[in-house]
């Protein structure tokens, strides 16, 4: 037993440290966005998250997961349009102190940075009242026909933060078309 | 015209459409795969109704404890057909529950008393469940 857990140590050791409430690598369909909802509305109610920042956590996590879903460039199952996506991609929710982390990584096509760039990198300059405002607007607009959503999915995270939403693009040497994605809200 | 029920999921709610009676109910929460194909279906079974029940007084409960981006919109195309009706003759009271601590519910019902002025609106907040 103590054998076993030695070898591991270093990694249950770190995701204490880090305060990991809930991380998940790998493939998310709806349905497994679903299981780990409940997972993780369990988890925030157990560490003692005030109801307000449970929701807005758990709105967060909805809405970076279901981006995973439909936009993550990883299909396990590549042409499929009938619905039910299943996409690679990770995320991560840890406490620091007051606040929490919410992150996400998942690979998108690397053509896709520019547009993806363009939509958050304003949102980061703008203040809650602007968000607000921007949300009304979006919400009264025709749905941009690239979007499976409604477009609001940034805007709705932007408007739970706590801090200006953090982003980055890592391309991979291994895969020269394929950019990781990362996305952080602090709230 | 046949009253249209649906029963709730994990992330869909219940759709409780009794026509006959002219009461509405949506309950739950909302975040199914694709918003646009789950609630397609029912504003047009909506709009039909509203059309077929011109001078009715229709009272319709939302009790919605969550909803992702894309339903947000979807609700509100719900709520634009129901201000339509309350402009052509009928009556919408809607009564709008939510828990007293959620903000973002209470914003949004906001949102809509803002478009919808046709619609009577009652925000009903739930004093909270403790543990």
């Amino acid at each position: 037993m103590s054998q076993l857990l030695d070898q591991d140590s270093a990694f249950f050791d770190l995701a204490q440290r880090r305060n990991v409430l809930f991380y998940h690598k790998g493939y998310f369909s709806h349905n497994i966005v679903a299981a780990m909802g409940e997972v993780v509305k369990l988890q925030l109610e157990i560490a003692g998250v005030s109801g307000p920042t449970r929701r807005k956590l758990f709105s967060s996590f909805v809405e970076l997961s279901q981006n995973i879903v439909h936009y993550s460039s990883d299909s396990l199952q590549p042409g499929n349009d009938g619905g039910g996506s299943i996409r690679e991609g990770a995320v991560c929710i840890t406490t620091d102190g007051e606040s929490h982390l919410m992150m996400c990584v998942n690979p998108i096509a690397a053509e896709d940075v520019e547009g993806l760039r363009n939509k958050l990198e304003p949102l980061r300059s703008m203040s809650v009242e602007e968000i607000k405002q921007a949300y009304k607007v979006t919400l009264r607009a025709d749905t941009p026909e690239e979007s499976k959503g409604a477009g609001l999915g940034f805007l709705t995270m932007a408007r739970d933060a706590s801090a200006p939403l953090e982003f980055a693009f890592h391309p991979r040497a291994d895969e020269p078309g394929t950019t990781l994605f990362c996305l952080k809200a602090i709230i | 015209m046949d009253n249209l029920y649906i029963a709730a999921t994990a992330t869909s709610p219940e759709v409780d459409f009794r026509f006959d009676q002219h009461s509405l109910l949506l309950r739950g929460e909302s975040y199914p795969e694709n918003a646009a194909a789950f609630y397609a279906p029912i504003i047009e079974q909506l709009r039909q109704y509203l059309a077929e029940s011109v001078g009715a007084v229709i009272t319709v409960d939302v009790v919605l404890t969550y909803f992702n981006s894309s339903s947000t919109k979807m609700l509100f195309s719900v709520f634009d057909a129901l201000d339509e009706a309350a402009q052509s003759g009928s009556r919408v009271l809607m009564n709008w529950y939510r828990d007293e601590e959620d903000e973002t519910i209470a914003e949004f019902g906001e949102e809509l008393k803002a478009d919808f002025h046709a619609i009577e609106f009652t925000d009903r907040p739930v004093a909270h469940q403790g543990q």
